[in-house]
């Protein structure tokens, strides 16, 4: 045993505070990095949950149906529509189908849609008359009345639109629609802030929550605390490395979201890291409080339920809070994660600048004060 | 270098420590007996900063510990009762880690080389045995120098050649003028290891000696034991059947 007594600085420097707090962080990141449940919870499941929403989303108005189309008419008019059918990007025919048994099966395992069933009729020209007409039957389940019901409207119109140019009518009141703005907000530009919102919870409060009460059971903060170590350099270290991961975590989304989902960025980027970085830090001191707090996981589960999931579904993570009613809008317009998943959607796909949310910065702001506050009170290290 | 005057600490009607006095020199190893509950833990964890002080006080080396704890916390190395690590971090970087609490940066590797671990230097804290665990805490605990180093029941649970193993290694601290003060259930332990002794009852030390001089005031009172003291007890039998080496149990 060597290594001689030295006397050690009473008070320690800036400088070699944050030399503690560095060496701290680099070596928890590492470990981060080690721990395959960790990254991912942290990075690829954020990542499968905008796939998942993404490709709900992205498929704007292309809504089809898979529909099987059973004919017994010989008319040029049946023969005609099949072929129509089978060309139209509404309607997926699954040709394999002749009979009304093997479509019903499909129908049961909801495979298929409903089945359109021409009548031998159908088509044909009836005596008396100088067009042809007849009806279709759409055959559907009690699960797919929705399907049938929207179904039984495009073919409705599409045989209007027939209708039409075989016995000319006038249609003196016509409606049309016309699309405004296409800059505006895609359903996707909600999803995707909700997401890293969402994201944002993962690596600022469970990220904290998972490791604290661990660290706590076992003794090893209790340990630290009879090293010179500050709760505040512990939490600056902590912080620090989760504000890292929680970036590259943003990063992945913000890839795939511009790669495949075509997501546009139009505000400045620079300003949006900042709001990113105001947000993972606020969030985080929730996350810093619920597990400086908590003895133990059994302490930390049912406190940190009781604030994340209020805040995972009114904050407008999953689904856009302008869905609620008005009162609950009103409530939830307070909670910290509102305000910056709106930033964040205001900066980045509607291109305002930070000057033009203040509210948002404010009302962040506000919750970083009170929950940091909170965060150093309620601390304890075993 | 350690002066305790009539430390008392108080848990809702029990009086963990009652009036409790010492003091420890330099380089000397001091053991505190006692059975469960008679305020062993209490009494260091007073010293170590954890708890605060009813009354009395404690000195280490000219400071209180009530005024000044975290000038304290540089003078003191704690060794807790079971020693943990967060996992997936390696030894040198455990080593760092502590070092970097005191703000310093050391050389992790002589360190470790300081107890035997040094080729486990890559190696995940949870890859290690019990005893390596804390032979990894002992160092740890000693990277930023202190003068005064706390154990509590440092061998618990450990194989009679890791304890020997410890043993020699609680005796290098010592002799680098580290003043130890250690709690143990272990008879043989405070009787090889330590150079003084309290005997701790209900929060009260009830006797305090040498080792050797708390036998021969027993002797004195009169005391005889039944059996005949043999030249050799169990434990030499199976040390002389499995060796001194030290184990690693993987």
């Amino acid at each position: 045993m060597k290594a001689p007594i030295k006397i050690s600085p009473r008070r320690q420097s800036l400088r070699t505070s944050l030399f503690t707090v560095w060496a701290f962080a680099r070596i928890n990141t590492k470990r981060f990095f080690r721990d395959r449940t960790a990254l991912f919870f942290t990075i690829i499941f954020p990542l499968i949950f905008l796939f998942v929403f993404g490709s709900l989303n992205s498929g704007g108005g292309d809504v089809s149906f898979n529909v099987a189309v059973i004919s017994h008419s010989d008319s040029q008019f049946a023969s005609d529509f099949v072929k129509q059918s089978s060309q139209s990007e509404v309607l997926k025919v699954d040709g394999d189908i002749t009979s009304l048994d093997e479509a019903k099966e499909k129908m049961t395992r909801s495979e298929l849609d409903a089945t359109i069933i021409l009548p031998e009729s159908f088509g044909l020209t009836q005596p008396g008359e100088s067009y042809p007409s007849g009806e279709a039957e759409i055959v559907y389940t009690q699960n797919s009345q929705a399907s049938a019901v929207a179904l039984t409207a495009i073919l409705d119109a599409q045989f209007k639109a027939i209708n039409s140019s075989i016995v000319t009518t006038v249609t003196p009141f016509t409606v049309k629609g016309t699309q405004l703005n296409e800059n505006s907000l895609s359903a996707f530009d909600y999803t995707f802030a909700g997401l890293l919102g969402f994201a944002l919870i993962g690596v600022g409060i469970f990220g904290p929550l998972n490791v604290f009460p661990e660290l706590k059971k076992m003794g090893i903060l209790r340990r630290l605390s009879t090293t010179p170590i500050r709760v505040w350099q512990y939490f600056l270290s902590t912080m620090i490395g989760q504000v890292a991961i929680g970036m590259l975590s943003f990063a992945a989304l913000f890839i795939v979201a511009i790669l495949v989902f075509n997501l546009e960025i139009v505000g400045n980027w620079f300003e949006l890291i900042a709001f990113l970085l105001l947000g993972m830090v606020t969030i985080l001191g929730i996350g810093l409080a619920l597990g400086g707090w908590a003895k133990n996981e059994r302490q930390a589960a049912p406190l940190s339920n009781i604030i994340i999931f209020p805040m995972m579904f009114l904050s407008g993570t999953f689904f856009p809070r302008f869905l609620m009613p008005e009162w609950l809008q009103a409530v939830s317009a307070l909670l910290p994660l509102t305000p910056i998943i709106d930033g964040i959607r205001l900066i980045a796909t509607e291109g305002k600048h930070l000057i033009e949310i203040l509210p948002q910065i404010g009302l962040t702001g506000a919750w970083l004060v009170v929950i940091y506050i909170i965060a150093f009170r309620v601390f304890r290290w075993e | 270098m350690v002066e305790v005057k009539d430390l008392k600490k108080r848990y809702g009607d029990k009086q963990a420590v009652n009036g409790v006095s010492f003091s420890v020199k330099k380089g000397e190893i001091f053991g505190i007996l006692g059975p469960n509950g008679a305020g062993k833990t209490t009494t260091l964890e007073m010293m170590e900063t954890l708890r605060p002080i009813d009354s009395g006080s404690v000195v280490i080396d000219g400071i209180n510990v009530k005024d000044d704890p975290q000038a304290i916390k540089y003078l003191i190395g704690v060794q807790p009762q079971s020693p943990a690590f967060q996992d997936k971090t390696r030894l040198v970087e455990v080593v760092e880690m502590f070092a970097a609490a005191y703000g310093e940066k050391v050389d992790a590797l002589s360190f470790l080389r300081d107890v035997d671990l040094e080729e486990k230097a890559k190696s995940y804290v949870e890859d290690l045995s019990g005893g390596q665990k804390q032979r990894l805490s002992i160092t740890t605990a000693l990277v930023h120098g202190p003068k005064v180093f706390f154990l509590d029941e440092p061998t618990t649970g450990l194989d009679p050649q890791a304890r020997r193993n410890l043993w020699e290694l609680i005796g290098k601290v010592r002799d680098r003028g580290i003043s130890v003060i250690m709690t143990t259930h272990y008879m043989d332990e405070a009787e090889i290891l330590c150079d003084r002794i309290a005997v701790m009852d209900n929060g009260k030390i009830i006797a305090l000696d040498t080792p050797k001089n708390l036998v021969k005031q027993l002797l004195a009172r009169g005391f005889k034991k039944e059996q005949e003291v043999e030249q050799a007890n169990l434990e030499d039998v199976f040390i002389d059947l499995t060796g001194k080496a030290l184990r690693n149990e993987q």
